[in-house]
Order: C-alpha cells, then sequence, then structure tokens
C-alpha cells in the first residue's frame, strides 16, 4: 500500500494542475478573508469587529474555497485518468481496484494536510494584519483550536468525498463541473436562505464544524460542531461505501 | 520447448444486446509470437481487456500461467501489456510516467531508465508525452510493458502509429523477444503487418474465432504461386512440364504453379537463365476470403465502436 501511496503522490505532483489549483485557491484565500473582516471594503458587514471569536471564524471561512479545492483535487485523481487512458496503466500494476481507491484517498489525506498547512499559513497572518488594520481584535482562545482541527478534519474529509465522485463519475467535465455547481451555487444558496435543510448538506455540515454560523449572519441556525462532524463523516462514508462496491465491478475500455 | 502460457476458454463477453466476444477459446505458447487478427470491432480489444482483468467477461475464462490476470502475485513482472487506448497524461514527462508506474509495482529505481534506452527514448526521458509524436508515444507504451521484464507481453494494435522504420524496428524487437521465450500476442487489423513476424495466427470476425493456424499453413491454403521472367521459356516449361508443374504465359512472363523455391532448383538444374522470380501466393487475400466467409456482414456499429 506503501508503493501506491507513493505513486499516487508522485501523479500529484507530476503536472502543473496540483501547483495552479493551489496558487488560484490562496489568492482566493485572501480575497475571502479581506470581504469578511468587516471594514476592509467599506461596510460593516455581518461580523463584528469586538467579537472575541472574529480571528476564528474569519481563519474558518478562509477553508471555503480549499474545501472546493480538495474536492475537485479528489474527482480529478479519478478523472483525469479516464480522461487520458491511464486507468488501464494503474489497474494494471495493481489489479485489486479497492486497493487503488484507498491509495487515492489516503494520498488525497495526504496532501489534504498539506494544503491545510499551507492554507493557514496564508489565513493566519493575513487575518491577523487585516483585524488590526481595522483596530479589531485578535484573539487566540478554544474556538480558533477547534477550528483549525475542524479545517484539517472538513479538508480530509473532501478529499475523499472528491475521489468517490470521480470514481463514480468517471467523466472528467461532468464530474468537475458537477462540483462546482453543487459548492459554489446550489449549497451557496441553501446553506444561507434555508439553513433548516442547508446545514444537513455537505458544506452546511463543515460551515458547522468549523462553527461559521455568524459569517452567515445567524447563530444557533447550524448543527452543534459535534453533529456537523458526524454528519461530514456521513457523508464521506457513503461515499466511500458507493465507490468501493461500484468501482471493482466496471468495465475499463 | 513451448508451453501455453495464455489461455481463452470460452471467453464471452456483450455488452447489452451487442455480443463484442462469442465464445473464444484458443491459446497463446511461450516462445512465439501470436497475433490476433480481425477488422476493427471484430472483439479483439475486448478480448486482451479481459485477459488483463480491465472488462468482466459475461463468460468463459482467460488466464495466464493457469490464473486469472487479478490472481497474479506479480503482476507486471509476469505480464506487460500496451492497449490501443492505454494513454499518458500529456502534461506528464516520460520518465515521471515510468517512475509512476514503478513505484506503484516496488520495480529498482534505475528500471525507468532501463526501458528508455531500450526503447532509444532515453533521450527524451524529461520531455513532456505531450510533445511526443504517436510513434514516441507507442515505443513509450512498450516501454512501460517491459519495465517488469515479464515473461509474457499483450499487444493491442502496436503498429498503430508507426512509420515504416518504426514497424521494422517493432517486428525485431518483438522478434527477438519471441526468441528470448517470453510470449507476444499482438493484435492487428492486417495480415501484412504481422506476416513477417507471427508463428500463429488467431483470426477472429464479429467475435467469433474463425481460424486457428499457424503462419505456414494459411500459406498453404492461400495457395503457391510464382512469376518468371526468362530469356528462354520454352526450355524452362519443358522442365516445369517434366516436373508436373502447372503455368501460364502471360505479357509479363510466367506464372507458375509452384513456389519460388521449386521453381529456383528447377531451373538450376537445367541451366535455365532467368532474370527474375517472385511468390505470388496473396496470404492477404486468403485472409480477407477466411473473414468474408464467416458469417453475416458486419454491424453496423461495432461493439468496439459504441464504447468508444
Amino acid at each position: 500500500m506503501k508503493a501506491l501511496v507513493h505513486a499516487e503522490l508522485i501523479k500529484l505532483r507530476s503536472t502543473r494542475m496540483t501547483a495552479v489549483l493551489l496558487s488560484a485557491t490562496l489568492g482566493l484565500v485572501m480575497l475571502t478573508i479581506a470581504t469578511n473582516v468587516p471594514g476592509v471594503f467599506g461596510g460593516t458587514g455581518l461580523l463584528s469587529l469586538d467579537d472575541p471569536r472574529l480571528f476564528a471564524i474569519v481563519v474558518g471561512v478562509g477553508f471555503g474555497v480549499p474545501q472546493v479545492m480538495m474536492a475537485l483535487l479528489g474527482v480529478l485523481a479519478f478523472t483525469q485518468e479516464f480522461r487520458y487512458g491511464t486507468a488501464s496503466s494503474t489497474y494494471l500494476s495493481e489489479p485489486q481496484r479497492t486497493r487503488v481507491l484507498v491509495a487515492k484517498w489516503l494520498s488525497l489525506g495526504l496532501a489534504s494536510v498539506a494544503i491545510t498547512v499551507v492554507t493557514l499559513a496564508v489565513s493566519v497572518p493575513f487575518g491577523i494584519a487585516l483585524i488590526r488594520s481595522q483596530a479589531g481584535e485578535v484573539s487566540v482562545g478554544a474556538q480558533l483550536l477547534q477550528t483549525v482541527s475542524a479545517a484539517f478534519a472538513v479538508m480530509a474529509a473532501y478529499g475523499v468525498i472528491g475521489v468517490a465522485i470521480g470514481a463514480l463519475v468517471r467523466n472528467q467535465i461532468a464530474g468537475v463541473v458537477g462540483v462546482l455547481v453543487w459548492m459554489l451555487a446550489v449549497e451557496q444558496i441553501v446553506v444561507p436562505v434555508l439553513p433548516a435543510v442547508g446545514r444537513w448538506m455537505p458544506w452546511g455540515a463543515s460551515s458547522s464544524l468549523l462553527q461559521l454560523g455568524p459569517s452567515y449572519g445567524f447563530d444557533g441556525e447550524l448543527l452543534s460542531a459535534q453533529m456537523g462532524g458526524l454528519v461530514l463523516a456521513g457523508y464521506a462514508a457513503a461515499a466511500v461505501a458507493l465507490a468501493l462496491r461500484i468501482t471493482p465491478k466496471r468495465d475499463v475500455m | 520447448m513451448t508451453t501455453v502460457a495464455i489461455e481463452l476458454n470460452g471467453l464471452t463477453k456483450s455488452f447489452g444486446d451487442v455480443l463484442a466476444v462469442n465464445d473464444v477459446t484458443a491459446v497463446a505458447r511461450s516462445g512465439e509470437v501470436t497475433a490476433l487478427l480481425g477488422p476493427n470491432g471484430a472483439g479483439k480489444t475486448t478480448t486482451l481487456r479481459m485477459l488483463l482483468g480491465l472488462v468482466a467477461p459475461s463468460s468463459g475464462t482467460a488466464t495466464l500461467d493457469g490464473q486469472r490476470y487479478d490472481e497474479l502475485p506479480d503482476p507486471v513482472r509476469q505480464v506487460g501489456a500496451v492497449l490501443e487506448a492505454s494513454g499518458y497524461h500529456p502534461g506528464r514527462t516520460a520518465l515521471d510516467h515510468l517512475r509512476i508506474l514503478a513505484t506503484a509495482s516496488k520495480l529498482p529505481r534505475d528500471a525507468p531508465m532501463r526501458v528508455l534506452a531500450e526503447t532509444e527514448l532515453a533521450a527524451d526521458a524529461g520531455r513532456r508525452v505531450g510533445a511526443f509524436s504517436l510513434g514516441m508515444r507507442q515505443r513509450l507504451g512498450l516501454a512501460a510493458a517491459m519495465l517488469g521484464d515479464p515473461a509474457v507481453l499483450v499487444l493491442d494494435e502496436p503498429t498503430n502509429g508507426l512509420d515504416p522504420p518504426g514497424v521494422r524496428w517493432l517486428r525485431g524487437w518483438v522478434r527477438r523477444l519471441a526468441d528470448e521465450g517470453r510470449t507476444v500476442l499482438l493484435s492487428s487489423h492486417a495480415l501484412s503487418e504481422v506476416e513477417l513476424t507471427a508463428d500463429h495466427v488467431l483470426v477472429l470476425a464479429n467475435g467469433r474465432l474463425i481460424r486457428s493456424a499457424t503462419l505456414a499453413a494459411l500459406r498453404a491454403e492461400a495457395g503457391v504461386g510464382s512469376r518468371v521472367r526468362t530469356p528462354d521459356p520454352d526450355r524452362l516449361c519443358a522442365a516445369l512440364d517434366a516436373a508436373g508443374h502447372g503455368y501460364r504465359r502471360t505479357e509479363e512472363g510466367l506464372d507458375v504453379d509452384a513456389t519460388p523455391e521449386q521453381v529456383g532448383d528447377l531451373a538450376g538444374r537445367h541451366g535455365v537463365v532467368m532474370h527474375g522470380l517472385v511468390g505470388t501466393a496473396d496470404l492477404e487475400q486468403a485472409f480477407f476470403r477466411l473473414i468474408q466467409e464467416s458469417g453475416p456482414a458486419k454491424p453496423l456499429v461495432s461493439a468496439e465502436g459504441r464504447l468508444s
């Protein structure tokens, strides 16, 4: 398994895709943070500069785009193999397809740790600088630690879900467009407008786990962090189970 | 001594209501080049993919040394494959492409450079595959197949995209591998491409195996014939009459119902000067005859076409 995971990590590193996605993501992380710190773009926004949770929420909000990136990387891990026909050689090297799936999950899990660390390396100093520039309070409390731990879990979960979607959908355009439309359109409307429904969706669950309620302008509408974590884990487990069930039986032409 | 390395037994595959491969039973032996021949859509690719565990048979079995591909303990060291559609990420270098495969199969670190050298691609190791010509990609596919130095090679249409020198190179390469005792199973849609390489031919049409024969047997079936140019046709005709070979006089010379070897020997014994002697048995025609006689016309949408 170690060899397979190593091979998957070389796949991630040996094309420009990962670097391009990561650079774009980090730019968007900074933009997200800037729009969420009150006063940076004028106006008052939904958050308050006096709120002691502000810094934790800003760091958590900064993981919105990276979680989309993790889902896309996961989707691409499989759909690129089908698009370019490398799935055949992958399965010839390891005919037990469940092992290939597990290797992709593990490699995306490892990648998620690295990308989370890089995101924090950008979002933490940038968030501190912007909040201070508005004379706001930067407090490092329990919620910040919870948010940082939650970020690692959310990023890993989206990588796992992405791989499963890629294994099931196989078509790259359908997979990528589907994920983008769902995460950036459907959920962005349903979660703030209908939180009673949206909180049970993956984005609502991850927002609950990251304790981002105030960034939507409401408190108590999302799930508890624990419940959010459970729901997200449930989605990941369902995706894993479905991929494990269907992938080994499919013909590769 | 040759042994059976690949065995197809009642192999059948249907995609919906299209029967792509229909009850194929055949073997390929070690030390031989076995060619799976048939027109496009005959079921060659599906057959090879079933052998390699990429497509699940509807019924029947395909084994390598008695085991299904997914049962092989060390598949890449036992079997190398080049598949028609098996591709490359265009943004990846040739070396990275091979490093991924070598890493996944725990092969030695120097394996990628070794096979790149064997396929004359060492100088292009660091180039992105997107910039490769079709012929170079075919060779990269062969390099990938040789990574584990396997005893069995499965090549799907390996000559596609190769220029004439490339085809000649491939022919020599395949022959050398078989002479080393390896088993080579390759598919092709043209007999002329494998005529100089294959020992054994499996002819597939409409998903059915319609002929399994040595190339020598196919040649015998195709008939024998020679065309002779000589300044002294009368003496040669007398010799042919005496030896019991039929012939016809044409504008280009004599068409003789005998092999070039027989005609050459006869002319030599009778001291007849010859200015030209070529074999005229048409193996390709015999191949087309076989396929045409095999049954109903090909469906408009072939099984392979429908999937692509």
